[in-house]
């Protein structure tokens, strides 16, 4: 009986508790500096323009195969005028979400630092309807960084 | 016999059966609500939040998705008596409330054999669980059905025992009478061992944990209920909800003196009401603390503990009875004898549940790491 | 009464019972067919194989790099211990020397990875058992705050990908030793909560004591390791016999059952659990800075030719990684010696001749995760 007992001490120790469920979509955990949701493209507020050159060390590193770049000349670089100093430069960008698995190797491998994993709770809330949804462009890739919402964490 | 309003008798009942049923429907689906509200807290959750102010509307909103839900009966079920079975639960259940008194003057009907009849009616449902377990043509369900015989029939006995002592101890088969009888010290202080083993068999007849084997989720999936859904699986829900509220009524108004103690006579029908409902509530606060809070038995012990332990000393404890109570002693030697007889059949069933399961064994040995290897 | 049925003229038969894929009581995707006579189990047939992703062929094609983050993938409730065995196996074959900050790490959190997982272990098995959910959410309230850690070093709560061959990835945060602290505290309220809820219950010792036991020979013919085959009385624990990392220069005890059935199983984990808490605060105070990475590494990295194994004590038993290297950037072969793949091989002699209700004891007792199964 002893025992029985104490389960319901224990139990009833409990009752008298806080709870702590956090109702998630009115109250979100402070997210760490370091959260890795998925992978985004940073904006050079300076150049106007994104840090990445479409150089294909992250979709050759990615063990999952989801990101699809194409380079083009850079519009803007000082050769024709610009005022950049890039003369290659992203053109397309292409990340499928539904594949990445997050494991943070594009951002190590990138010469750029123009690549960074998302730690916003914009990064983590990606639920859509359809899977093609899940595939992001270049726009949607920068519009984070761009807009300031995004503080990358970087790793010294 | 008296009337509402004079009413002939059979449009009286008429009314009285439909209060009955759409009161306690209505109850019931409050105490859904509380179940989980104060089971979230047990395990440090919040329970339902979502549905209207505090998830209050929890269990409309459910009760609305189960009538939406298609009725399903899988191919091979035999068709009547799949859908037969939750009328067979879900109507001797309420037919429970016929006889519990609300406050002192307030039952539907105020049956002379009240005990016997609630016992009776509510020991029929196990028809229908079989049924379900049968026509469904599932092993999960059979397997849960034939657990719940299995249980509802070795539980049953001991009920009715510890209701025998009670009633002995009472003088009385009236539950009205028994509630009255207990205007100066509820049953409970003469007769706890009674009050154990009702609260004991009141588990296993409502299949709660920790005697939720026919339904034990991680071994039948639901036992007969595996293959219900929509209104149907919802009766089922509803009766077994119902019967907690019976039950939990029973046990306040035999036990702990229900509308009657303390002050029920003088200070009226609220108070009454008051008292029942907080009795009433008392003990599924218990129930529910229970679920929170044990693993559950395995079939055999369960039989065991059935037949090994509360049979036998249920009977010894009417024996005991009939011995003190046979001898005309004065009110207070007889009734102070029965309390310390019953007082002390708790500690003997306290002590052979210890018994039964602490046999000496080795306990795991602790080898520090700096001990050679091999 | 002559035209009565002669029980000679009708057949007994067992029935079968089909319990998984989908079966609350059985921790993922596995199945098993119980031949049953009435509530007895007569025969036992596991099924697995439901959740092979084909992880160890997948990692031939993968860099060391990238196959990090398969093995979090392989055993999803001990990540680090897995990552361990995966990076240690490319750094004896590259002959690397870690720095010792870095092993330091490395120990704190496998020991509070293991920590995790047995709280994972006590909540599902109390829920196999039949606690109500109380058991579930109580472990889950502890593992949360040693998940909130993980996520402050690494950035994810699941899927760290946090070691490498050398080291670790990044360096912790600056406030990571009192935040271990805090969390050991919590999780020995935690500890203290789910022994209170279960250990001494009397209904749970009825339930697990003398229940799918399995004796010293038998542990051993099928190859278990870890906490099943500990509680059947072998001493065998690798941190203690093949010690890697540090484990030589902590002190710690090893719980070792004596009668090879639930509830020891049970009991072993729970003082496992409190002898992962005296091994961090250890740990922590032998914590030096320094450096996390060796001072010189090759940007890609590159295995000469070789094979080589490796055996970690995960939380569920010995984790080995098997990999063959001919050479160039990632392994020509892959095996992952899974722990529970070998324990499971014991559940059909646990189970025979015991009740329905003590088979899904038994399967939850050796605290299987089916993704390391089937890999």
């Amino acid at each position: 009986m002893k025992g029985i007992l104490k389960s319901m001490a224990t139990t009833l120790s409990t009752f008298a508790r806080k709870p702590v469920t956090r109702e998630y979509p009115e109250t979100h955990k402070e997210l760490p500096e370091r959260d890795r949701a998925f992978p985004v493209l940073l904006w050079d507020k300076e150049a106007h323009e994104p840090f990445c050159t479409g150089c294909h060390a992250c979709e050759r590193a990615c063990p999952v195969e989801c990101m699809t770049v194409l380079m083009k000349d850079n519009p803007a670089h000082k050769s024709v005028g610009g005022e950049s100093g890039r003369r290659k430069i992203i053109d397309k960008f292409w990340i499928d979400y539904g594949r990445c698995m997050r494991c943070n190797i594009c951002v190590e491998v990138c010469n750029f630092d123009a690549i960074t994993m998302n730690n916003t709770w914009e990064g983590h809330e990606k639920s859509v309807y359809d899977r093609a949804d899940l595939v992001q462009d270049l726009p949607m890739l920068l519009s984070e960084h761009r807009s300031g919402e995004l503080k990358p964490w970087v790793n010294e | 016999m008296n009337t509402l309003f004079g009413l002939p008798v059979a449009l009286d009942a008429l009314i009285r059966v439909l209060i009955i049923v759409s009161v306690m429907t209505v109850v019931v689906m409050g105490l859904i609500y509380v179940e989980r509200k104060v089971l979230a807290r047990f395990q440090q959750r919040l329970g339902p939040t979502r549905t209207g102010p505090m998830g209050l509307l929890q269990s409309v909103a459910d009760a609305l998705k189960l009538v939406a839900k298609e009725d399903v009966r899988p191919t091979n079920a035999d068709p009547w008596v799949f859908e037969l079975a939750p009328f067979l639960v879900f109507v001797p259940t309420f037919l429970g409330f016929v006889v519990v008194p609300f406050a002192l003057a307030w039952s539907v009907r105020d049956l002379d054999l009240g005990l016997f009849y609630i016992l009776a009616v509510s020991s029929v449902n196990i028809v229908g669980w079989v049924m379900a377990g049968w026509a469904s043509d599932n092993r999960y369900a059979m397997l849960g059905a034939l657990r719940a015989v299995a249980q509802s029939i070795s539980y049953e006995l001991p009920l009715v025992m510890a209701m025998i002592a009670v009633a002995m101890v009472a003088d009385s088969l009236n539950i009205s009478e028994i509630v009255r009888g207990q205007a100066m010290v509820p049953n409970i202080v003469w007769q706890p061992l009674p009050f154990l083993m009702f609260f004991i068999c009141m588990l296993a007849e409502m299949n709660r944990p920790p005697f939720d084997i026919p339904v034990g989720e991680s071994e039948v999936v639901g036992g007969p209920y595996v293959e219900y859904s929509g209104i149907r699986w919802s009766m089922f829900f509803l009766a077994e909800y119902a019967s907690m509220f019976i039950m939990a009524l029973l046990g306040a108004a035999v036990f702990l003196g229900g509308s009657a103690w303390p002050f029920g006579e003088q200070l009226g029908l609220p108070w009454q009401i008051l008292l029942t409902v907080a009795k009433a509530g008392l003990i599924i606060f218990v129930v529910i603390w229970t679920r929170a809070s044990f693993p559950r038995l395995r079939i055999d012990q369960l039989m065991s503990f059935s037949w090994k332990l509360l049979l036998p000393v249920s009977f010894a404890q009417i024996m005991v009875n009939g011995l003190i109570l046979v001898y005309d002693l004065p009110y207070g030697m007889s009734h102070t004898l029965l309390a310390v007889c019953s007082a002390a059949g708790v500690l003997f069933v306290a002590s052979a549940i210890n018994r039964s399961v602490t046999s000496p064994r080795p306990r795991p040995l602790l080898i520090p790491r700096s001990e050679a290897a091999r | 009464m002559t035209n009565a049925l002669q029980p000679s003229e009708f057949e007994v038969q067992d029935i079968m019972i089909n319990m998984g894929p989908q079966h609350p009581a059985t921790h993922g995707v596995f199945r098993m067919v119980l031949q049953v006579d009435g509530e007895i189990v007569k025969d036992l047939i596991p099924h697995i194989g439901y959740m092979h992703r084909g992880a160890e062929k997948l990692s031939e094609t993968m860099d060391f790099r990238q196959g990090i983050g398969f093995m979090d993938r392989t055993e999803y409730l001990a990540q680090f211990n897995a990552e361990l065995g995966y990076v240690m196996a490319v750094e004896k074959l590259m002959d690397i020397e870690v720095p010792e900050r870095a092993q330091w790490i490395r120990m704190i959190l496998c020991e509070l990875n293991r920590l995790s997982s047995h709280f994972m272990f006590t909540g599902a098995f109390g829920t196999d058992a039949g606690v109500f959910g109380t058991s579930f959410t109580y472990a889950f309230r502890w593992r949360e705050e040693i998940l909130d850690l993980f996520e402050e070093i690494t950035g994810d709560r699941l899927m760290y990908a946090y070691f490498r061959p050398g080291g670790l990835a990044w360096e912790v945060t600056d406030n990571f030793e009192a935040r271990v602290r805090q969390v050991l505290e919590l999780s020995k309220q935690g500890i203290k909560d789910i022994d209170g809820l279960v250990t001494n219950n009397e209904i749970f010792k009825a339930r697990t004591q003398g229940v799918g036991v399995l004796t010293k020979e038998q542990a051993i013919d099928w190859g278990t390791t870890g906490p099943v085959l500990r509680a059947s009385g072998v001493q065998m624990d690798i941190r203690r016999d093949e010690p890697y990392l540090f484990y030589d220069q902590v002190e710690f005890d090893i719980p070792i059952g004596q009668n090879g059935d639930v509830y020891d199983r049970w009991c072993l984990r729970m003082e496992e659990m409190r002898q992962s808490v005296r091994i961090v605060e250890q740990c922590l105070t032998k914590l030096q800075p320094g450096p996390i990475q060796p001072e010189r590494m090759p940007r890609m990295l590159r295995t000469p030719p070789g094979e080589v194994y490796i055996r970690t004590e995960a939380p569920r038993g010995e984790f080995g990684i098997y990999m063959v290297s001919k050479g160039g950037n990632r392994p020509h072969r892959l095996k992952v010696r899974s722990s529970c793949f070998a324990n499971l091989q014991s559940l059909r002699d646990m189970s025979i001749g015991q009740y329905v209700a003590d088979a899904v004891l038994a399967l939850g007792s050796m605290d299987i995760v089916l993704c390391e199964v089937d890999r």
